[in-house]
């Protein structure tokens, strides 16, 4: 059992060097057989890499410590789920679960496509076994999760040997979230490798048409939701853990998994341009290709500690090999790209610049510029020091002040985009769709300045934000009065007859909602509060409309910590509403401390209460208050997020066209055919797209 | 023979020892009674100017104002935070400058203890290019969409690669579903 995990792995490499090398041989010599093996040792992958996941798995719920790394990152005292997520506490279990994700994707993407597109499918199998090989040598030679302890007995003889019991798990992963931020995070940096595999061999394969955008769109949503969900649960984890009362402080390792999602959230509107229109060929091929060279480069800024990071649990000396993978694959992306460059062409041309390809393009061109000032200003530090011999530091304000414009700017395409019509948009038609939302923000722009809102960046967020909803409704009326009008249903069973017929149009309104939610949530910020105390029992803190009262404080022991808890009582108008009890804990294991946050979280505030602890001057107990508005409306945004991407990768149901008997037309009622329900639901086919 | 005190000398030296303890652990709670902690003296202009610069523990990537050490035995800042933090209130006390504080700690510790790289020398490029590029950007496909439109006009002028025979057969079936 103790050598199987480093077998299955050195086999799960060989597997992958020789889906490379029959698949390479099948695709020159157009042998089936040969494709067909590449692709049965690429499914093999998986099976062996399950084998050492599940093995490594199995060393930790069996406290087996003589294994380095179950010794580094487990004890005896630890709960068996936290054993479970230990898997990825360091940097040989996040490698060996990155691999294991990603031959997961490689499985079920060869087995859900081996019967289709002969063609292409051989190029995919070869892509993907390179990615594996990759991660798979690491995995074998550079950062080995089965690695022993050993030590030398009397004789002087080298033998294997196991500690009593192990280090623990870094406190900061004690805490649910962690059980399923990483993995979600790292579906989403691994599946963005599917539609780069797809993207390559299409182009190496020089495959007709549209047909790989297609194939891989369901593939780059679960990806893009993924990441999604991955980035939210580390803001929340970092708001209801670190206990400094934000969720995001542009860390560089933050800003590694905000970048591909960026250039990925990009890759989904301006494949619309190409399905729709064959165009912006060059510009989708070189997105997929970024997003995934900035999934690596993510794993390098996390690695390798090229930058300073908060999260310095990972950081190794493992970073050239990224590099080494990043360069090649850049080679390699480019050189097929200026080989195959002519298949590339465009189909159609820009007619309008009021339309929704420009609407798109602007969309791409606005991202691709957040994008770009993150990561300038991530790298930025290392950029001086190799410039200038000093190293400078670049925070969150810089951060802010450089995306905060761009994200206001690109939340109003949010809401313009889907109103413009493709290929050109009359005047007309922009005052009849724009007028409500317009005027409906304004309004709540001037509510918002009445009732004291101004900070200018947070009133825009709002009135964009109103704006955006008000399309994105205007949008789901008006399509669901055509259907109620022609089937005789009320409103409501048209609007989900509407959106069943068109999920990923009406799906990504949801989404596009979503992020309104977010960024209502985030425009919150400006109105945050707080108040530091020393609190002896009985003493009281004000912050906002609420009186925090101490009634006590008290100690507990478990076997995996000791901690130390304040019981407050919370009251608001002179009533009792709340009793709050915020934690520190001691682990006993790693000897460090850490804090648990007390949240009450309401729609329009979070009462955010973190008990410091002691008091180094004089020993009294400290208490952190914190009043944060609109909090809970990112979680709850995000959540729309989630079931939004969900609906828009369901299939569309099918119209069912029901013939039933007229009286013969006049020639008139002939003439005014197209002003008739089936005219109305034929002209809203060409525009639901 | 032992001579007692008289009940009166008596109770003045437990008076008085009584108020030597007081004094006593007067003295011991004074720095606290009088001098309240660090946090609870900032004044806003100190703590904004605490937000500017970074704390230069290298435990931590905060700022003096916002340092919070995490895992530490104690969620707030740091020691060197709070010399940082002090340093600030004592020029803000002294009116000095925003940039004469922020100076002095630069001549301290160096460039990096700003939060954000001063605009100017090599590090305006910080904060030039995120507006530059995009523009650049910006004009770049202004061009491309003139281009293409231009493409397109011509295309349209020139006509479809269509045949007579072709077009003539479309017209005719167009003309047949029109009348059906």
């Amino acid at each position: 059992m103790d050598i199987l995990g480093s077998f299955a792995l050195l086999l799960a490499l060989l597997a992958a060097v020789y889906a490379i090398g029959a698949g390479i041989a099948g695709i020159v010599t157009r042998k089936t057989l040969l494709t067909k093996s590449a692709r049965n040792a690429g499914l093999a992958v998986f099976i062996l890499v399950t084998i050492a996941v599940g093995c490594l798995e199995y060393y930790f719920f069996t406290d087996n410590f003589s294994m380095a790394y179950v010794a580094a990152h487990s004890n005896r005292a630890l709960p068996f789920y936290y054993k479970f997520a230990a898997l990825w506490a360091g940097q040989e279990g996040s490698l060996l679960l990155w691999t294991w994700l990603l031959s997961t994707y490689a499985f079920f993407a060869l087995l859900v496509n081996r019967n289709k597109h002969p063609e292409l499918m051989p190029y995919v199998g070869v892509v993907l076994a390179g990615v594996q090989t990759f991660f798979l040598t690491l995995n074998n030679f550079v950062a080995s999760p089965f690695a022993v302890l050993a030590g030398a007995d009397p004789s002087g003889v080298m033998r294997v040997s196991a500690l009593s019991d192990g280090h623990g798990l870094n406190p900061l992963l004690q805490y649910p979230e962690m059980v399923i931020h990483p993995p979600m995070l790292y579906l989403g940096y691994t599946g963005f490798t599917v539609p780069f595999a797809f993207a390559l061999a299409a182009l190496l394969g020089r495959y007709p048409g549209e047909k790989w955008i297609h194939i891989t769109r369901r593939w780059t949503m679960i990806a893009w939701c993924f990441q999604s969900v991955g980035i939210l649960l580390g803001a929340h984890w970092a708001y209801a853990v670190l206990g400094w009362g934000g969720y995001w402080a542009w860390d560089p390792v933050e800003n590694a998994s905000l970048l591909p999602w960026i250039t990925g959230t990009a890759f989904l509107h301006s494949v619309m341009m190409q399905e729709k229109r064959g165009m912006m060929k060059v510009w989708n091929i070189w997105l997929v290709f970024t997003t995934f060279m900035l999934c690596i480069l993510g794993t390098l800024l996390t690695r390798s500690g090229v930058v300073s990071s908060v999260h310095a649990f990972a950081q190794s000396s493992i970073g050239n090999w990224f590099v080494g993978f990043l360069l090649l694959v850049f080679v390699v992306c480019f050189a097929s790209y200026w080989r195959n460059r002519d298949y590339l062409r465009s189909d159609n041309q820009l007619d309008s610049l009021v339309s929704r390809e420009s609407s798109f393009l602007f969309n791409n061109l606005i991202l691709l510029a957040a994008c770009f000032a993150v990561l300038w200003g991530t790298l930025f530090p290392v950029l001086s020091e190799w410039v200038v011999g000093s190293k400078i530091s670049v925070g969150p304000p810089f951060f802010n002040k450089v995306n905060i414009p761009i994200a206001l700017f690109l939340l109003l395409l949010t809401g313009v985009g889907p109103l413009l019509a493709w290929r050109k948009t009359s005047f007309d038609a922009l005052k009849r769709n724009f007028a409500w939302p317009l005027l409906g923000g304004v309004v709540a722009g001037v509510v918002a300045l009445v009732f004291g809102f101004r900070d200018i960046y947070s009133l825009i967020c709002l009135i964009l934000g109103v704006f955006v909803t008000l399309t994105i409704l205007s949008e789901f009326f008006r399509g669901a009065r055509v259907i109620a009008a022609r089937d005789g249903s009320n409103l409501i069973s048209a609007v989900g007859e509407l959106t069943m017929r068109n999920t990923r149009r009406y799906g990504g309104y949801v989404v596009h909602f979503g992020m309104v939610l977010i960024f209502i949530g985030i425009a919150g910020v400006p109105f945050n509060k707080d108040v530091q105390k020393e609190m002896a029992i009985g003493q009281t803190l004000n912050i906002g409309p609420y009186l925090i009262l101490c009634q006590n404080f008290d100690r507990v022991a478990t076997a995996n910590y000791d901690s130390e808890r304040a019981t407050l009582e919370v009251f608001r108008n002179g009533k009792s509403e709340m009793m709050l009890y915020p934690e520190r804990r001691f682990f006993l294991s790693s000897q460090v401390t850490e804090t648990m946050v007390a949240v009450q979280s309401s729609p329009l505030r979070d009462l955010y209460i973190v008990y410091a602890g002691r008091s180094p001057e004089n020993g009294q107990p400290v208490i952190h208050a914190y009043l944060n508005p609109l909090v809970k409306w990112i979680w709850f945004g995000g959540i729309v997020v989630v079931l939004g991407t969900g609906l828009a990768m369901l299939p569309n149901r099918r119209t069912a066209l029901v013939l039933r008997p007229v009286s013969e037309p006049s020639w008139g009622e002939r003439v005014s055919a197209t002003t008739s329900p089936i005219g109305a639901i034929a002209q809203r086919g060409d525009a639901s797209d | 023979m032992i001579r007692r005190r008289p009940t009166k000398f008596r109770s003045l030296r437990g008076k008085s020892l009584l108020v030597a303890f007081a004094a006593l652990l007067l003295a011991m709670q004074a720095p606290f009674m009088f001098t309240s902690p660090l946090y609870a003296q900032q004044t806003e202009r100190g703590k904004e100017l605490g937000r500017r610069v970074k704390c230069m523990c290298g435990g931590c990537e905060d700022s003096a104002t916002g340092c919070n050490h995490t895992g530490g035995s104690f969620s707030g800042p740091c020691d060197t935070a709070k010399g940082m933090q002090k340093e600030i209130n004592e020029r803000v006390n002294r009116s000095e400058s925003d940039d004469l504080t922020l100076q002095a700690f630069v001549q301290e510790y160096g460039p990096t203890v700003l939060i954000v790289p001063p605009a100017k020398g090599f590090n305006l490029a910080a904060w030039v290019t995120p507006v530059v590029m995009p523009i650049l950007a910006l004009i770049l496909v202004w061009f491309l969409v003139r281009r293409w439109r231009n493409r397109a006009t011509l295309a349209t002028a020139s006509g479809p690669g269509v045949s007579s025979e072709f077009l003539s057969r479309a017209r005719r079936e167009a003309g047949k579903e029109y009348d059906e």
